[in-house]
């Protein structure tokens, strides 16, 4: 491998574990990751939405809403027996501190939650559907509360979920200046001033890598794994989009970090909480070599929380690996 | 030099002229065939069978009753204010609508208002269905805080005061109870719900309360025995139908240009309207979710789901003490259908008059008819519950094309019908 190789290597390398967290990660790592469609009140499941009615139309999201603006929240019932409860609803502003990862404890532990509390829907039984309407005038960080009451019991289910109004992270521009950085790298290395520049072989590897840690010293290495394979994958064109066909490049790896080559791949995926699955049949149409493939053909139709479930099939056997996809 | 590019501009020109016309071209619709003419006719209001019974309502026939219920109708002095009546909302001039998003009365009404023209013909009324007959209908609004906000001892007292109503009330049902003695009969303002009514009420003899509630179940019935005559009037689509079904291709000439038979050709066919919008007054009186938005700061509207549980627990439901009918035939109410599938689902509305009963949907959450078509069009996953409508893909010629039909469904008003409008 000569050197030139090695350092886009590293860069590529570098890119690809980088760009994970812009895409699933951009959520801000929340464990129970995939319960965010589906609102669980203890063993009680419904599907969960949020539509901003005046500023998106008929667009669902799963918690996370683009602005602050008219929200309606809506549980559809998969268990029955919430038809016959008493629910009640609450969004307070995060003064937790806890973020993603408050808990119903950390609720309990506020002193005061009527004065961090934005809407409150006392206890109602909705036998068909239950939704509430609130008006978001600021964005931030808030965090759902739900109750479910046991008829004839003073038994209490709650299901606590953070969320964030207002997009306030930082965008995608990391993702644009990295690739112009490959590019400026690729041409350096190609006409040989890199080389010239250097002058020497190991040096290469240091600017390489330097060149990785100076742009993405904060990303966190993100990626599904299994006990066989780690796989990282990345869409090109930055995160996933909406309603839009493209592909992505899976990186295969053993767990001691060697790149699988010549596997199968099979991929699937959808949405748990909606009962369906994607709306195209993505299949790996080229092996890159030094274990990345092509994956085309992958289209969502819908925001919300996706799983995405690549099998890869070697000889010495096959491994699923789950990858959570928040959209 | 310049000579070529005036010969390629003159080129492009054309071709672009050329395009134009093979777009806009006018393309003459085919003949209907035999099939089709056989949609039409069940679209045609000469199809319209006779008004169906109301074994539930006594008078629902009698034209004494149906005088009464006229002057009734049109009385303000039925509200807590004096001053609203049926017609405020239900205005004869637009076809017994008041061409807002929702009602207007003493308060703001919770939903749009639907027009009561043809309403004899369905089971259910209200966009969910929560009333089984015109007559148990008319009794709600009465009562309703935001509508005409009395109660049915004020009703009875606006009876038993007039001498008009008392004498074709009692000619028609009996002698009223006597709501004069204000000792039997508390007398309450405000409306027919909340505690005042409630502490009025509950010391009342069980007796005294069925008697009155008979009473105002009676004059619900007049009011829907007049309700009953608002039958639809012919339109150019009829008259249309009618030359198709003669076979009078000069007359059909003169009565539909080619976009409203294109129109009506997408109506019936590829825009699938007539899954709903079937029969002679163009609603299968059926309840669906279509996905309309939600009124802005409020909840999606459940619909059906929640009309069906209020219609059986209605005390002046069909199977009720005040049905005249001592069959009790009420199959509806009997096999009525209920389960998730009803969430957010509402009544479809006759299309006769479209065109001037705007705005539209359950709370008038659309302004024009082009807003509605293209809601239609794109079909959009519903906020809760289901949506029954998939996207139908029509371009924009073809929507205007529906539109265009949809103009044709107007009748004239008889403005010299009413007596005080």
């Amino acid at each position: 491998m000569n050197i030139e190789r090695a350092a886009i290597r590293l860069f590529v390398i570098c890119i690809l574990s980088a760009l994970l967290p812009q895409t699933a990660g951009a959520h801000g790592g929340v464990v129970e990751e995939e319960d965010l469609c589906i609102i669980k009140v203890n063993y009680l499941r419904a599907h969960f939405k949020v539509y901003q009615p005046r500023v998106s139309g008929h667009e669902q999201f799963c918690e996370d809403l683009p602005v602050a603006s008219e929200s309606v929240f809506v549980m559809e019932y998969q268990h029955d027996a919430l038809r016959s409860m008493p629910i009640d609803f609450r969004i307070i502003r995060d003064v937790t501190g806890k973020g993603r990862f408050a808990r119903m404890e950390d609720i309990e532990e506020i002193d005061d939650l009527d004065s961090v509390t934005v809407f409150y829907q006392a206890a109602l039984t909705e036998p068909d559907v239950f939704s509430v309407v609130h008006e978001f005038v600021e964005e931030g960080d808030f965090i759902g509360i739900v109750s479910a009451t046991q008829p004839g019991t003073s038994k209490v289910y709650a299901a606590v979920f953070p969320f964030e109004v207002g997009f306030t992270g930082i965008g995608y521009w990391p993702f644009f200046i990295a690739v112009l950085l490959l590019l400026q790298l690729h041409y350096l290395v190609m006409s040989g001033r890199l080389r010239r520049w250097m002058g020497g072989r190991s040096s290469g590897i240091v600017t390489g890598l330097s060149l990785c840690i100076l742009t993405f010293a904060s990303a966190d290495r993100v990626f599904a794994d299994d006990d066989t394979f780690l796989v990282t994958y990345t869409a090109p064109a930055g995160a996933p989009e909406i309603n839009r066909i493209h592909s992505w490049i899976l990186h295969v790896e053993s767990a001691d970090g060697v790149p699988v080559e010549n596997a199968k791949i099979e991929v699937s995926g959808g949405m748990p909480e909606h009962d369906h699955g994607l709306p195209t049949h993505p299949r790996i149409t080229e092996e890159l070599g030094d274990g990345d493939y092509r994956l085309d053909g992958i289209r969502f139709h819908m925001r919300g929380y996706w799983e995405i479930t690549v099998t890869v099939i070697t000889e010495q056997g096959s491994s699923v690996v789950v990858i959570p996809l928040q959209l | 030099m310049s000579a070529t590019i005036i010969r390629l501009g003159g080129v492009l020109a054309v071709a672009a002229a050329i395009v134009f016309w093979w777009q806009t071209r006018a393309v003459e619709p085919p003949a209907w065939t035999e099939a089709e003419i056989v949609v039409l006719r069940s679209l045609f209001l000469g199809s319209l069978p006779p008004l169906p019974p109301d074994p539930s309502n006594a008078v629902a026939d009698d034209p004494r009753a149906s005088r009464l219920g006229e002057r009734l109708f049109l009385d303000p002095r039925l509200s807590a204010n004096g001053g609203i009546s049926c017609a405020t909302c239900h205005q004869p001039v637009r076809h017994f609508t008041d061409g807002l998003a929702k009602g207007q009365a003493i308060g703001t009404s919770k939903r749009n208002t639907p027009s009561i023209v043809g309403t004899a013909y369905s089971a259910w009324l209200y966009w969910d269905g929560r009333r089984d007959s015109q007559w148990s209908q008319a009794l709600s609004p009465l009562e309703d805080p935001n509508e005409q906000g009395t109660n049915r001892m004020h009703i009875l007292r606006v009876i038993a005061g007039d001498e008009f109503y008392r004498q074709q009330y009692e000619a028609l049902f009996g002698p009223l109870p006597d709501v004069e003695d204000t000792v039997r009969f508390p007398n309450v303002t405000g409306p027919g719900l909340g505690p005042d009514w409630d502490a009025a009420w509950s010391p009342m003899t069980e007796g005294d309360q069925a008697s009155i509630n008979a009473a105002f179940a009676n004059v619900g019935k007049a009011i829907a025995a007049f309700e009953r005559t608002l039958a639809p009037a012919a339109t150019r689509f009829d008259e249309y139908v009618s030359a198709v079904a003669n076979g009078d291709l000069q007359a059909q000439e003169t009565l539909f240009n080619d976009d409203e038979i294109w129109g009506l050709r997408l109506f019936i066919g590829e825009a699938q309207c007539t899954q709903c919008h079937n029969g002679p007054l163009l609603t299968n009186n059926e309840f669906h979710n279509t996905g309309v938005i939600n009124s802005p700061g409020e909840l999606p509207d459940k619909g059906r789901a929640a009309g069906v549980r209020e219609v059986l627990a209605d005390p002046f439901n069909c199977l009720g003490v005040h049905s005249d009918d001592p069959l009790r035939q009420c199959a509806e109410l009997t096999f009525v259908r209920t389960g998730p599938e009803l969430i957010g689902a509402v009544r479809t509305p006759s299309l006769r008059n479209v065109e001037n009963t705007a705005p539209y949907m359950h709370k008038g959450q659309v302004a024009t008819l082009a807003e509605a078509l293209l809601h239609y069009n794109k079909a959009p996953d519903a906020m809760i519950g289901h949506n029954e409508a998939k996207p139908l893909s029509l371009n924009t010629r073809e929507l205007h094309q529906l539109e265009a039909f949809l103009k044709t469904l107007s009748a004239l008003v008889d403005e010299h019908q009413f007596e005080s409008m």
